[in-house]
Order: structure tokens, then C-alpha cells, then sequence
């Protein structure tokens, strides 16, 4: 048995922010599982076998919460545990009913049904960039990548595009604020406006549906029995947060190291075969998704390590995916790295549902900025990190400079009217 | 020799298709892999060995 080593580790600490991947590598050769006293102590799991084990046994290792009592076991993903009334989503589920809701939504997120959307990845970061390529400078997240992400989670779920600003705050600030901030009751209050109307939306698309992802879940059936509002309100509380915060927080990174690194920067510009690596290469360097916690629902041994239940375990994404036990040179970007058994989508039945959708707007969002943008600055004094990032690596602004441009489009305002017309037409013809 | 996808493994990264999209393709409900093909020349295992080193889930079984 290996005994178990306590490290001094917080991972929504500001040294964790900073010296993250560092202190990984002090700790994983030592022990890839170790244990933070932090939090009420938690396992802290840095190595790509170790992870490997812990997210391929749902049955021990559980991320389901249980509603209203706070000395059960099943304490859900977050470390610390939230403690909202209702279920965040099948993200907070085990198998077989997390499985169940995978169904209803894996057909709407196949690499083939994802790319239905790429035209309007496509459109909209060009509107985006229509309305700032005039002014010379921007800021890259909120006039970007906040957008375009937000956009197409409205129009996948079937809720008005011009809503996307209703969640937008709430959904990167519930990620970026620390849980012992003094803005975390705002935060939270925030959160529970969005589930408000989350919960008014769903009745009323319930008199008029159309397609798309609340229609698969209003039509579905979990255990033989069609969701209530408040499960599907969850669901989309996670579609959101799923669909919002990490393509946003993937492509602020990727844009900052290609203007870091120009010469890789032409290189991804000339070659059309290489983004695919690329875009791997980025998901497991940036690791957009820091990594879920899990709670062990019984005695047991796995990888050498003696777990008691009740214990809490952070699994890393981040980490395992820069072990150099199976990654060589892990802490640089190579953009034809191969192979690259990244973890940060996460490995086993929780593998991220979105991941296609991601790499599809990332090579969407990044491809068309880089057309119009090719050459940019960085304004390091505006650049501002997620205050935490161990939820997800985010970017709150990220300002920059180039040589002004041109107009090309009439800017986001007329888009979102647009696509929202053409999605209009769609459902009535759906329901004709 | 033969070429599988174990599909209790198989979590859907859709690495393998996109390293090798000759051996391997992608159910459309769940978008998870499968071997496509029944014929396997010496190019196509060495497609399948490459592809099962990048699998997240080491879900790629080549057997000689």
C-alpha cells in the first residue's frame, strides 16, 4: 500500500493559478495520488493512471450530490460541495440514469450533427470582429469569445440568441469567483436568476416547442418517465455552463501563445492539416476544464492507494495530461503532437458530451479572427486571468491592438436578428 | 490479424477517426468509435496500432 503523502494544496488558491503545473510535477513523481488537507482534506489525483482508475469506477468513485443532507457521502463535483436544491445536471449523476440523459443529447452532439453549426461559428465571430477590426484594439474575450459560444448554446438549446447576454455574467462568474470571495453570495443570487428564467422559458416553449436540445429533453424519457421542469432546468444549467465558459476560456489562451509565439503562429496559418493535432494540443496543454471531484461510496483500494468512504477526491484533467510518464516534452505546445491521449475532456462515462462542438468552434472562432487579425498584440496591463481557476483556466479580459481594418459585415446586432429569422423559419417549417 | 474497438471502453474522444479515418468510423447516435472496414492489410494495422496509441480510453485492440 502506499502511504499517503499530505502536500500543502489548494486548487483555487492564487499559487495554484500561478505555479500550477509546477507544483504537479514536484508532487506526481512522489505520489500521483496525494492529500490536501484543505476543504475538510481531499485526494488530489495528478497521474494519468491514477486518474485513469479513479474516473473508470463510478460505482466507488461517485459524482452524484444528494439533495438536502449534508452528511451524505455523495457530495457531487465541486470541491467544496455546493449546495443548491436541485440537481446540476447528469454531470452531477452516476450510470445508469447519467448514461440515460447522454442519450437524449449524444445525437444532437456527434462530430457529424455539430457541424450544422459551424456556418454560424463562422458568421458570428465575423460580426464580432466587424464591430471592433475599425477601432485598431478590443478585447478578445468579452467582445469575442464570450459571444460566439454563448450565441450557439442559445440556438442549440432553442431559446432567443439575444438571451445569451442574460446568462453571460452569471455563467463566467459563478466559474471565476472563489468560493471565499466576499462577491459569492452576489454570485449565487446571480445563479438562481438564471434558473428563474431557465424555469419560465420551459413552460412556456413547452405551448410551442421547437427542435433542438429542450425539445430532445422535454420529449425524453429517463426510467420510462418524461423529466420535470426543475431536472431539465438543471440540464440546461449545465449545457450552459458546459457550453459557455470553456471554448470561451480554450481559445483566449490559444489566441495569447500565437501572439507569444509568431513563427508557430504562420506556421498554423499556412497549414489546413495541421489544426486538428492543433486543436488537441491546446485542449490538453490549456486543459480548459481543471478537473472534477468525485466521492468514494465505499472501502476500497485502487492503484495502490487505501480510500475510506466518504472521501472526497479532486481528479485532475490538467495534469495527467501533461504526466511525462506518457507525454513527452509535456510542458510544451507541439501542434502535431501525436499521440496525445490527452485527459482534459475528461476519461470515462463523463467524457465531455461537447467535445466535438468544442473543436469545432475553436477551429471556427480561431481560423476567422486569425483571417482578419493576423498580426495582434497582447495588452498585458488589461490582460486579466479567472481570479480562480480551479474549476475552469479561464480568461476574464484579455485586451489587444492591431492595425486597424475594415468592415466586412453590419456587426453583431443585425446577425443575431438574422440567424434568429433563419432559426425562426426552421422551427415553423419543423412544425408545418 | 484483426482490429476492434472495445465498445464498453470506447467513451467517443473520436481520436482514432481522426487519426485514422480509413479503419475507423463514428456511430451516429453517440458519435463513438468502430472498426469499418473487414479487410485488414498491413497498412491498416499499422493505421489501427498508430490510432490506438492516441485513444484517451486505450479502448484499441490490435490482435495479431
Amino acid at each position: 500500500m502506499t502511504e499517503k503523502i499530505v502536500v500543502d494544496f489548494d486548487h483555487h488558491s492564487k499559487e495554484y493559478r500561478e505555479r500550477g503545473m509546477e507544483i504537479a510535477r514536484e508532487t506526481r513523481e512522489k505520489c500521483p495520488v496525494a492529500w490536501s488537507e484543505h476543504y475538510g482534506g481531499y485526494w488530489f489525483v495528478t497521474g494519468l493512471d491514477e486518474a485513469s482508475a479513479f474516473q473508470k469506477r463510478p460505482d466507488i468513485f461517485s459524482s452524484a450530490r444528494e439533495l438536502g443532507n449534508p452528511d451524505s457521502v455523495y457530495k457531487g463535483i465541486t470541491i467544496p460541495a455546493v449546495n443548491t436544491d436541485y440537481v446540476g445536471g447528469f454531470i452531477e449523476m452516476d450510470p445508469p440514469k447519467q448514461l440515460e440523459y447522454r442519450r437524449v443529447l449524444n445525437p444532437l452532439l456527434s462530430p457529424a450533427a455539430v457541424m450544422k453549426w459551424d456556418p454560424l461559428v463562422r458568421e458570428f465571430t465575423n460580426a464580432c470582429i466587424d464591430d471592433l477590426i475599425e477601432r485598431g484594439r478590443g478585447d478578445f474575450v468579452e467582445e469575442v469569445t464570450n459571444i460566439v459560444p454563448a450565441v450557439l448554446t442559445m440556438a442549440m438549446i432553442a431559446m432567443p440568441l439575444e438571451d445569451w447576454v442574460i446568462f453571460n455574467e452569471p455563467a463566467h462568474a459563478s466559474i471565476y469567483t472563489p468560493p471565499d470571495s466576499p462577491d459569492y453570495p452576489r454570485v449565487a443570487e446571480m445563479q438562481a436568476q438564471m434558473a428563474t428564467r431557465l424555469f419560465e422559458y420551459i413552460g412556456q416553449f413547452r405551448t410551442r416547442p421547437r427542435p433542438g436540445m429542450l425539445k430532445a429533453l422535454i420529449d425524453a424519457e429517463i426510467n420510462g418517465e418524461p423529466l420535470a421542469d426543475v431536472d431539465i432546468m438543471g440540464t440546461l444549467l449545465l449545457v450552459i455552463g458546459g457550453g459557455f465558459d470553456t471554448t470561451t476560456a480554450l481559445t483566449s489562451n490559444a489566441w495569447r501563445w500565437l501572439a507569444e509565439n509568431p513563427e508557430e503562429k504562420t506556421r498554423l496559418m499556412a497549414d489546413k492539416e495541421l489544426w486538428n493535432t492543433a486543436t488537441e494540443e491546446f485542449v490538453r496543454f490549456y486543459a480548459p476544464a481543471q478537473g472534477t471531484a468525485r466521492s468514494v461510496t465505499q472501502d476500497c483500494e485502487v492503484a495502490g492507494y487505501a480510500f475510506s468512504k466518504g472521501d472526497r477526491a479532486l481528479v485532475s484533467f490538467a495534469m495527467p495530461s501533461r504526466d511525462p510518464k506518457h507525454f513527452e516534452d509535456p510542458d510544451t505546445i507541439k501542434l502535431d503532437r501525436f499521440p496525445n491521449r490527452h485527459a482534459a475532456f475528461g476519461l470515462g462515462n463523463h467524457r465531455c458530451i461537447g467535445s466535438n462542438l468544442a473543436r469545432m468552434q475553436f477551429k471556427g472562432i480561431m481560423q476567422e479572427s486569425l483571417a482578419r487579425i493576423p498580426e495582434y498584440a497582447i495588452d498585458y496591463d488589461g490582460l486579466q486571468r479567472y481570479e480562480t481557476i480551479g474549476t475552469i483556466n479561464g480568461n476574464r479580459n484579455m485586451p489587444m491592438t492591431f492595425a486597424p481594418g475594415t468592415r466586412q459585415g453590419p456587426g453583431l446586432q443585425a446577425t443575431i436578428e438574422k440567424w434568429q429569422a433563419v432559426l425562426d423559419a426552421e422551427a415553423v417549417a419543423a412544425s408545418a | 490479424m484483426r482490429v476492434y474497438v472495445q465498445e464498453d471502453v470506447c467513451q467517443g474522444h473520436t481520436q482514432c477517426f481522426m487519426a485514422a479515418p480509413e479503419v475507423f468510423g463514428l456511430r451516429e447516435e453517440d458519435g463513438h468509435a468502430f472498426v469499418k472496414i473487414t479487410e485488414f492489410t498491413p497498412e491498416v494495422i499499422e493505421a489501427a496500432k498508430r490510432a490506438a496509441l492516441t485513444c484517451p480510453e486505450q479502448a484499441i485492440v490490435v490482435e495479431p
